[in-house]
């Protein structure tokens, strides 16, 4: 009787030990792959963001260093009346700024719009296409669209009377110019998105909504867009998160110039580590975006933490 | 009934125009890919001579210092793995968390969503130099471990999603019936995925094949370049012209808009899927 | 019965086996053999510079009886890759061209490049450039090869004939060429910017520079001298010089260097500045014409050296290779264009026409090396960046400058 429960009892714990076993290589290798090739260089440029690089803990020295110095922030072209180059730190705010509703708001109207037309799917595609394509090769037809000889922009504006320049040589409007140029290639996104929220959004309430003899615009703001919510909120926060990685685009269109006019922080930051071998920097900067983009993300990790519980 | 059919033949009207012009710098690029460089120096839609030649794509296929050949190859090299491996170990990965119960899970899992907002430049430097120690810089054993690494997070956050919308009974029964957990993932849930993990792999794919910053930092030889890293090479250095490196562009942009075209709804219910549910 | 006819065969089977294996291991050690002597040369060339190159090549095979693999990486690409590499204990050639004097000497002191000062000759070349490749200790480390030079301005004889100008000897006469060309329907600018990734907006900048300054200003900025009386010297030539012309529209806006080339040939420009390898570039050479702005005392250039690695398997064949390529090597070179050579033994007659133009003008001038260069690193980014800026912003000289001073100054 007793050996027969010892043997019942350790076989079960074998079996039991076994699926921890199984359940653990599971988890394993991923977790183990992102803790050496992720978590632990994160936290190392972080801890490099705090050391000076005579070896003490001071954060305040390293930040106060990269936020003084010119191509982050450049005061002299701040204070007189806002002349480029402002410092990649403004260059990023203000391509947020001037991306971000543009996308947002065009690609909305788009998805609408393209709801009932024929051959939705191809103009889809055609506008989604910027999104496919590496960005590196973005910033090249960027740098091409622009172009003072070969570039359409500056010779459709020609037919205006604009004389035509290369817009990415001159510091006024080379980062307009790759902002234009990312407005084009992001609203895909927006567009796509919309879309498929548009979809979710049932027929009866549109029905129920005309019976009451709602206008089109009543309904726009009353139905669509509150139930658009939720991915209005996901919109904003992956293309503020791209805006402010954005560094392909500028590495071939411009490389930062002219005079640092069109530099980015993700720019800067690899200027700072591999042209400047200046890691302290780096990091500092590397650590600002993180900041940055961490904040913007919290409202939609929320969100996602919330849905799954099951 | 009229102005339905007035409003609809503007909306289709306008929404064509508006399409033709969003692809014009496509066709731009693929004027000045086909013709030779001195008949668009003015620009590509002047067409006093026009000339089609593919003579701007065998010399960006050939070119000395940048050969396209090599670097879709050594893109190819590193895309397929990076794709397949991280898919494999964070499906994994993903399946745990979404069936297995365990103390720290809801921790680990949010600091997996806090993983998945980092830039790439936060790493960019301890990479740099863990692949130095581990004698892996500028091999691509060491860009394929980075991008597996990067993926994880964002693949185990999409499939774990994926997984919570399958029903839980099918998995249950074969466990009754005293199939190990191996089992019941590799044989039973795995396969009712596919579709899951084709959207997975697209996106995946066509992001590795189209980073550069990666490949900028940890791969430097000559030969061993990717093809992104050749297109700015191409640009200002010895004899470079827009015919070069708009073909250039097309064929490195070709691999991804394949991939697109092929897997069109894979690809876009994985860029819809994963950010919004 | 059956057995019998295999027994019978095994023998048989079993010595071609042992003849295919003996083959198998004498090919090998055969390749081998042929392995020992062959090179790998890193060099800097594509295309039609490849195809002035590879004769070279051929001709070392011959004469030294060895073989040549060759293989091309930009100069760029080498002074990132080879701190990677040196310290693993690998170079990725025997012999590696070098641009970077100061890559070369700091590959020496650690170790990574061979002393060549039994194989090269002083003498033998153009005053200074070996000089920039020995170190403190006297030790040479590096030959020179063919040189790129930056003379000046490039003009097309039949333009200047056409319109009847002629070349300045004067400041006042280049000032009042440009005005003319600059007057001359058709002409969209007097001079052609054109830009790669800053340079050769830096070869012009530099080029003013020594016009200026003399040869001595770029040396002293070359080593480091941060006193006032030099950088004020440099502030006077931009203001006074580059910024002013660029400002009174001389300077067309940069362009892509290729593209502007074609442009000053097609006659939307008058002069272009560039390196003496456009000779090799244009499709009639005889047409050429160039002058530097009057009084010039020195010339701009990058000096192909010729490193030995320190880890190579061969070191006396590599050397060898080393001092043929920079003496005889540089006498089949210049018959192919493109370039000047530094070994002074080379007789003016092997040149072609243009470049015997060339190089007749440029022989007095004191060779010295393109400031960015020298001093590279941050400082070569931010100069061309700032000088890209100052091409579409002649107003903002004061910003540039200032940009490129803190720029100058953090980098020593």
């Amino acid at each position: 009787m007793v050996s027969l429960f010892k043997n019942t009892f350790i076989e079960k714990r074998t079996i039991v030990l076994k699926k921890k076993i199984t359940r653990l290589s599971f988890l394993l290798p991923t977790l183990i792959l992102l803790a050496i090739f992720i978590l632990y260089p994160a936290i190392s440029t972080l801890y490099l963001s705090l050391v000076t690089p005579s070896g003490n803990i001071d954060p305040i020295s390293n930040y106060e260093d990269v936020f003084g110095r010119r191509e982050i922030i450049n005061t002299k072209g701040i204070s007189q009346g806002f002349e480029f180059p402002l410092g990649a730190l403004l260059h990023n705010l203000l391509w947020i700024i001037i991306h971000l509703p543009i996308t947002t708001f065009l690609g909305l109207i788009l998805a609408i719009l393209l709801r009932d037309v024929k051959g939705n799917a191809v103009i889809k595609s055609i506008i989604f296409l910027g999104m496919v394509i590496p960005m590196i090769v973005g910033g090249l037809i960027v740098r091409f669209m622009f172009d003072k000889y070969v570039g359409i922009i500056p010779s459709f504006l020609n037919i205006f009377g604009v004389i035509p320049k290369n817009w990415t040589i001159y510091p006024e409007t080379a980062l307009f110019s790759m902002i234009l140029g990312s407005i084009w290639l992001w609203t895909g996104f927006s567009m796509i998105l919309y879309s498929a929220g548009l979809s979710t959004i049932p027929q009866s309430y549109y029905e129920a909504a005309k019976v009451d003899g709602a206008s089109p615009m009543r309904i726009f703001f009353s139905i669509t867009l509150p139930m658009l919510k939720p991915i209005t909120t996901v919109v904003i926060t992956m293309t503020v998160l791209w805006e402010l990685k954005i560094f392909d685009l500028v590495y071939v269109a411009t490389m930062g110039g002219p005079g640092g006019s069109s530099n980015v922080l993700a720019l800067q930051m690899y200027l700072y580590a591999f042209r400047q071998y200046n890691f302290t920097r780096a990091s500092v900067v590397a650590t600002i975006l993180m900041l940055i983009t961490m904040l913007v993300a919290i409202p939609m990790i929320k969100s996602s933490k919330g849905e799954e519980r099951s | 009934m009229k102005k339905n059919i007035f409003h609809t033949i503007i909306t289709h009207v306008f929404a064509w125009a508006f399409a033709l012009i969003w692809i014009l710098p496509f066709v731009g690029l693929f004027m000045t890919a086909i013709r030779p460089y001195d008949e668009i120096i003015y620009g590509w839609w002047k067409f006093d001579n026009f000339t089609l030649t593919l003579q701007n794509f065998v010399r960006a296929w050939n070119h000395p210092t940048a050969a396209l050949s090599v670097g879709m190859r050594n893109s190819l090299l590193v895309a397929i793995p990076a794709t397949i491996f991280p898919i494999l170990i964070a499906s994994t990965t993903a399946y745990g968390f979404s069936r297995f119960k365990f103390k720290i899970k809801n921790y680990l899992f949010i600091t997996i969503l806090i993983l998945m907002t980092l830039p790439q430049q936060m790493i960019a430097v301890p990479i740099f130099r863990i692949m130095k120690e581990m004698h892996q810089l500028d091999r691509f054993l060491g860009i394929i471990i980075v991008h597996s690494a990067w993926a994880a997070p964002w693949i185990i956050f999409f499939m774990r999603n994926y997984f919570s919308t399958l029903p839980i009974e099918i998995e249950e029964a074969a466990t009754v019936d005293g199939a190990s957990d191996f089992v019941v993932f590799f044989k039973i849930v795995l396969p009712t995925c596919i579709p899951a993990l084709i959207s997975v792999a697209a996106l995946q794919f066509s992001w590795v094949w189209s980073d550069f910053f990666i490949a900028l930092i940890l791969v430097f030889s000559p030969d061993k370049l990717l093809a992104t890293q050749r297109i700015p090479l191409m640009r200002g250095v010895y004899f470079v012209d827009w015919g070069l490196l708009s073909a250039s562009s097309i064929l490195v942009m070709a691999v991804p808009i394949i991939v697109f075209a092929l897997l069109q709804r894979y690809y876009i219910k994985g860029m819809v899927g994963w950010t919004l549910k | 019965m059956f057995k019998e006819k295999n027994l019978n065969r095994q023998p048989i089977v079993g010595l071609f086996v042992v003849l295919f294996l003996t083959f198998f291991i004498l090919s090998g050690i055969f390749v081998q053999a042929q392995d020992a002597v062959t090179l790998t040369l890193i060099h800097p060339w594509s295309g039609a510079e490849w195809e002035q190159f590879e004769p070279v090549i051929k001709e070392a095979e011959t004469a030294l009886g060895i073989k040549i693999e060759a293989r091309a990486i930009r100069s760029e690409d080498l002074v990132t890759l080879l701190p990677t590499q040196w310290p693993a204990g690998t170079a990725p050639g025997d012999v590696i061209f070098l641009t970077v004097p100061s890559l070369i000497l700091k590959g020496a002191e650690e170790g990574h490049v061979m002393d060549v000062t039994d194989v090269v000759n002083p003498g033998d070349f153009v005053p200074g450039s070996v000089g920039y490749v020995t170190a403190e200790n006297g030790k040479v480390f590096a030959a020179p090869f063919a040189e790129g030079v930056k003379p000046g301005f490039w003009y097309r004889k039949s333009f200047f004939q056409k319109n009847g100008l002629k070349e300045p000897t004067t400041w006042t006469e280049f000032i009042d060429l440009l005005k003319a060309i600059q007057e001359i329907e058709g002409i969209k600018a007097a001079i052609g910017s054109g830009n790669g990734t800053g340079w050769p907006l830096s070869d012009v900048t530099e080029h003013f520079l020594v016009a200026f300054g003399g040869p001595q200003l770029l040396n002293e900025l070359a080593s480091g001298n941060k006193s006032e009386e030099t950088w004020s010297l440099v502030e006077a030539i931009f203001k006074g010089w580059l910024a002013k012309l660029i400002g009174d529209g001389y300077f067309s806006e940069p362009i892509e260097w290729t593209t502007a080339q074609d442009m000053w040939w097609n006659g939307d420009f008058g002069l272009f500045f560039m390196g003496n390898w456009l000779t090799a570039m244009v499709e009639d050479p005889s047409d050429l014409g160039i002058f530097p702005i009057p009084g010039t005392k020195g010339i701009t250039g990058a000096i192909d050296f010729l490193t030995a690695s320190a880890y190579t398997e061969h070191p006396e064949e590599t050397k060898a290779l080393l001092e043929w390529l920079s003496t005889e090597g540089q006498k089949v070179r210049v018959k192919f264009g493109g370039t000047v050579s530094t070994y002074r033994s080379v007789p003016l007659d092997l040149y072609p026409p243009a470049e015997k133009m060339l190089a007749a003008k440029t022989s007095e001038m004191e060779p010295l090396f393109d400031l960015d260069d020298v001093i590279g690193g941050e400082f070569q980014t931010t100069f061309w960046d700032q000088l890209k800026l100052l091409w579409v912003k002649p107003e903002k000289v004061d910003d540039v400058l200032e940009v490129i001073h803190d720029a100058y100054l953090e980098a020593f």
